[in-house]
């Protein structure tokens, strides 16, 4: 006992020691500017995103970019990962109020509203754009989601994935369509021609359980109606337009019959399985990144993509006015941690991802599209590129506000809430119209919080 | 009546080696009034550290206008006193899910109860095999929450492995993941993954009878279900009194179990509050109103616990083996 007791007391001081010590380390090199790229001596951390369907190139890639990086600044490059926004958040807060963490922060674009609400990032001026080689140097839409307004941007534009649609051309060319509509009632009708329930083939495949994609849809056809549903300050999900976008989403399955009833129960990866299988014809809201899984399926060398629709439910060509919107503005920027010692290394890092060839290697590797506008030019003749790289141009930006978490949420949780109402066939319309009121007071009581602050 | 005197009248006294017990003769000198208590300042300034701090920031944090735009300066985001407090009874749908979470823990360790204790006295006396049974009744214990949910959305989907069953049988229950039947999955998830927990301590509490009682019951000749009844069971009371207490509060905090089956925002008749807290903070970014909530969440469940810890007297020590 007597022995025992101080032999577990210096474990725990030595314990408490070692947590101290742990919390003190990894602290940001001393020195603070220096020379423009000289980082000899220096560490730059970045943050990014894991890629879950490349584990292994990722690794590579990480050495790829610390050996480059050391040759062009002589500085040590540190990659950490996250595996969702969440995680990232919690490292942004923990960054942001300890004024330490990483340098360097790579953050989805819808994700990018909420941390610039923070006010933790570095601002980008025209000294700041010259570094990472001239806001010329990106595809202009890209850089629709970097700020709140063209003169205050704060996201580096990374990579895009734009959303598009694959089909099936064996199935087409049998229901004799000899090109995907461009309007959402276009591709109803195709859809249904292409429809034969009984051999378990659909129009469309479609993830009504998903985690993103219910409002993507809906984003797009209210976008392309002239509702960009948040319009200075105020919030319109309660709108005509935005309640024809969902009876139009749930109307394929409640009404037209063209999407498989198990549907109501899949995520993304579940449609594109069964759009691999050949089991439908169309599969709306995918990226390039279902290219590698497609190549592996039976469906290899026939399909192709083709941008989304671009005209509202109901008309038969774009509202003049609205945006054609084929896509949300998807994929990833890079910001600047405004406590970063590293600041020039960090742009310098940032010229270094964002240059061309680097970009294409990355397409190459992960998919992902380039930002960098010669780059996105050099695909466009690639197999499957044309769609992909005309969606690229064609995304649009969801709106810029702090709030855009909680509409999304808000826009997801209708679909979310339906699912039982869509299995059974109907979701009546005093049911819809509620749940929109609910996620319009729930989005405007987020927009007043952001408007106030 | 002549009884064989009873050798050990109560099941109290923890008699496996615990080290020594506190009223022991004196040892070495080592009074109640000279216990060195100096010794527990660095477990008591890292309790300090690790609970109390943190618990004193939260409760503060719930009284500020915290979230995404006031982040950065914490510190100095506006006072607002109670008003997350009120926000979050009258309009965040808190109690609902205090309901919820509560009312399922309560159905799931109910049901896991008997069955725990049941398989625990199946496998109590030796026989062929019975290492193997016993290691496979807590194949659902060992696996991680993620997996068993994971696992479990996968045969829940529709058209799944479970809707083909009830098909099979001619019934059409519904949907599994979305709708009213979503309290019911997660309870019979929640009991699944659970319920070898209480087979261990069950187990433990087995154990700790001593042969002689087994013994002088059958000489009294009481039969299998008076022997439980009478002589078993109160063994248990210990044991199973904790095992209740930790699984509810282990459901009631089970944050994994309804993520992964239901993900986020949870169908409405799951919105149990680690749900709700979740998205209050992580999805709205309302820091402030989400430590509320856990405050509020916190006081709830602490009176029941505080009545039900005053009634089992697990918290005076003598039932040891507490936390």
């Amino acid at each position: 006992m007597r022995m025992r007791t101080p032999a577990a007391l210096a474990a725990i001081t030595a314990a408490a020691a070692l947590a101290l010590t742990a919390c003190s380390g990894g602290s940001p090199e001393g020195g603070s500017t220096g020379g423009a790229v000289d980082g000899t001596g220096k560490t730059l951390n970045v943050l990014v995103n894991v890629n879950t369907l490349y584990p292994e190139q990722q690794k590579q890639w990480f050495t790829d970019m610390q050996a480059k990086f050391k040759e062009k600044t002589g500085a040590e490059l540190k990659y950490e990962t996250f595996t969702s926004a969440n995680e990232e958040l919690q490292r942004i807060q923990t960054s942001v109020v300890s004024g330490q963490g990483p340098d360097v922060y790579s953050l989805g674009t819808t994700f990018t509203p909420t941390a610039v609400a923070t006010g933790a990032f570095v601002q980008l001026g025209d000294e700041e754009w010259k570094k990472v080689g001239g806001k010329d140097r990106f595809n202009p839409a890209t850089l629709g989601i970097s700020g709140p307004s063209e003169d205050r941007l704060y996201g580096v534009p990374y990579v895009s994935r734009p959303f598009v649609m694959a089909y099936n051309k064996d199935i087409l060319a049998a229901a004799g369509i000899d090109k995907p509509a461009t309007t959402w009632d276009g591709l109803l009708e195709q859809a249904k021609k292409t429809t034969d329930a009984s051999k378990g083939q659909y129009g469309l495949a479609v993830a009504y359980k998903d985690n993103f994609d219910p409002w993507k849809f809906v984003w797009a056809m209210s976008v392309q109606a002239g509702n960009g549903i948040v319009d200075d300050g105020k919030a319109k999900i309660d709108d005509p337009a935005m309640k024809k976008a969902y009876e139009t989403y749930f109307g394929w399955l409640t009404q037209d019959k063209v999407v498989n009833p198990a549907s109501v129960g899949w995520s993304n990866s579940q449609a594109l399985a069964e759009f691999a299988a050949g089991k439908a014809a169309f599969f709306p809201m995918t990226t390039s990144n279902s290219i590698p899984t497609l190549d592996k399926s039976p469906l290899a060398g026939k399909y192709e993509y083709a941008i989304m629709p671009v005209a509202a439910p109901g008309d038969s060509s774009p509202k003049s006015g609205a945006k054609p919107a084929a896509s949300i503005l998807s994929g990833d920027n890079i910001v600047v941690a405004d406590y970063s010692p590293n600041k020039d290394l960090a742009f310098a890092y940032i010229e270094m991802v964002t240059s061309k060839d680097v970009q294409l290697n990355y397409q190459k590797t992960f998919g992902d599209l380039p930002a960098n506008a010669e780059g996105l030019a050099a695909l466009e003749s690639a197999p499957h590129m044309g769609a992909i790289t005309e969606a690229a141009e064609k995304s649009y930006a969801t709106p810029f506000t702090g709030a855009w978490g909680d509409i999304q949420l808000g826009l997801l949780n209708v679909t979310v809430q339906s699912v039982p109402e869509l299995a059974a066939g109907n979701v009546p319309d005093a049911t819809l119209s509620q749940r929109l009121k609910d996620a319009q007071d729930k989005a405007q009581s987020s927009l007043d919080r952001a408007g106030t602050s | 009546m002549r009884t064989e005197p009873a050798t050990r009248p109560r099941p109290a006294a923890p008699a496996a080696g615990r080290g020594p017990a506190p009223e022991a003769a004196p040892r070495r000198g080592l009074t109640r009034r000279n216990r060195p208590l100096w010794m527990l300042i660095p477990g008591g300034v890292l309790m300090l550290i690790v609970i109390v701090g943190p618990m004193i920031l939260g409760i503060y944090m719930s009284m500020l206008d915290l979230d995404q735009y006031t982040l950065r300066r914490w510190v100095s985001s506006p006072f607002i006193g109670l008003g997350n407090y009120i926000e979050s009874v009258v309009s965040s749908g808190l109690l609902r899910s205090v309901w919820l979470s509560v009312s399922y823990s309560l159905i799931a360790m109910l049901i896991t109860l008997p069955l725990g204790v049941g398989a625990a006295v199946a496998t109590q006396n030796a026989f062929r095999g019975r290492g193997i049974v016993r290691s496979v009744f807590l194949i659902p214990y060992v696996l991680p929450t993620f997996v068993v949910a994971t696992v479990w959305r996968t045969m829940f989907q529709p058209e799944g492995v479970v809707d083909r069953t009830f098909n099979g049988l001619g019934m059409d229950p519904g949907l599994w993941l979305n709708g009213p039947n979503t309290y019911w999955t997660i309870i019979f998830v929640q009991i699944w993954a659970s319920w070898p927990f209480i087979y261990l301590l069950a187990l433990a509490g087995l154990q700790a009878v001593d042969h002689e009682v087994h013994e002088a019951s059958a000489l009294d000749g009481a039969l299998w279900w008076k022997k439980l009844r009478y002589v078993v069971f109160p063994y248990l009371k210990g044991p199973l009194s904790l095992a209740f207490l930790i699984g509810m509060l282990h459901h009631i905090n089970n944050f994994t179990l309804p993520f992964v089956l239901f993900g986020i925002p949870a169908p409405h008749d799951i919105e149990v509050l680690p749900m709700l807290t979740y998205v209050t903070s992580f999805q709205s970014f309302r820091f402030g109103l989400s430590a509320a909530m856990a405050v509020v969440s916190l006081i709830l469940i602490a009176i029941p616990l505080f009545i039900y810890l005053r009634a089992v007297k697990l918290d005076d020590g003598e039932s040891g083996g507490t936390k």
